[in-house]
């Protein structure tokens, strides 16, 4: 760091860049670090590159609720049903904590805020995903948001 | 940073902003990069667990009812007619596209909405038309094939979009 101007005659007419690549790489670091916590729920390879879905900044918020359905390995190319497994929020659960949880967690909020999201990865069966869905109904939601990932620069479609 | 100008005793009296531009170009890159990490999703209706003691044979089916039936072998339908397959929903979302323009101009609104439509004017009248779709798809079809029909059918303009969850395949 900082490089003294030369104590002698020539004055040094480069800018020093050391300090600022510095900045950036520490920043850089934190911020690969930070980002797995900015996101609600565990990592779970979400659909991508899809054209319609809503932006919703609600998934990020601590209080809403993200149920995720993922592969062991989570990019396993063929998923059976003994292999899923089910989180809620970062915790791993069992189809009746899910449905007691879920329950207890939405129990606060308002009618209209009553949502349900899930993150399911793409090599999930569907009918894992029923399952899921068929214990949150039992609660009395009729709402769920499918939390898929919008393509870059995708302009959506008319209609 | 602190470049020492000259060997002299003089103090100099600038503040040194370097280190600070450095900061703030830095962050200006981050928010630049974390903006279009923006989350998304499809909303999607799932039917409400029914009172048993509910006489069902009162309810009469809509006549408008849109359900999209994913087969076995990845084959689309539209109620009862083929449309294409998972990979290829072109013929799908124009079919669903062609299916809501007419409702618009057949004025085909809702069950139970055609009093509230005709209270606001004109234009304003599209949410009121018909344009719910059920996805039925089995139970062994990975979820990302599901999720591009639902994109699919999203696109061609259905609100709301419903799961179907039971008799499934």
């Amino acid at each position: 760091m900082g490089m003294q101007g030369g104590g002698g005659g020539g004055l040094q007419s480069e800018i020093n860049v050391t300090p600022m690549v510095d900045i950036m790489l520490v920043l850089l670091i934190i911020f690969m670090v930070v980002t797995p916590f900015l996101q609600q729920g565990i990592t779970v390879p979400i659909p991508r590159d899809l054209k319609n879905p809503d932006e919703d900044q609600a998934i990020n918020k601590e209080t809403s609720v993200i149920v995720s359905v993922v592969c062991r390995p989570p990019d396993a190319p063929q998923c059976t049903p003994e292999s899923t497994e089910v989180y809620l929020g970062k915790k791993k659960v069992n189809m009746d904590d899910l449905k007691a949880q879920v329950e207890k967690a939405l129990s606060t909020k308002k009618e209209e805020d009553k949502i349900v999201y899930v993150k399911s990865g793409v090599n999930v069966n569907y009918g894992e995903v029923v399952k899921v869905i068929n214990a949150v109904r039992e609660k009395g939601i009729d709402k769920i948001g499918l939390v898929a990932d919008k393509k870059k620069g995708g302009a959506a479609a008319k209609g | 940073m602190a470049m020492a100008t000259g060997g002299g005793n003089r103090a100099v009296p600038y503040i040194n902003v370097t280190p600070l531009i450095d900061v703030l170009l830095v962050l200006l890159i981050i928010f630049m990069v974390v903006t279009p990490l923006k989350p998304s999703r499809f909303k999607a209706d799932i039917p409400t667990q029914r009172d048993p003691n509910e006489d069902i044979s009162q309810l009469k089916p809509n006549p408008l009812t849109l359900v999209v039936t994913i087969g076995q072998d990845l084959q689309l339908k539209l109620n009862q007619d083929v449309m294409g397959s998972v990979n290829d929903t072109s013929a799908l979302a124009s079919t669903l596209q062609q299916t809501f323009q007419q409702r618009t101009a057949q004025k085909a609104y809702k069950a139970g909405m055609e009093t509230a439509a005709m209270n606001v004017p004109e234009n304003q009248r599209g949410q009121f038309i018909e344009k719910t779709v059920f996805v039925k798809a089995p139970r062994a079809l990975k979820y990302g094939d599901v999720v591009k029909v639902i994109d699919a059918i999203k696109g061609a303009g259905a609100s709301p979009v419903g799961l179907q969850v039971d008799d499934l395949p």
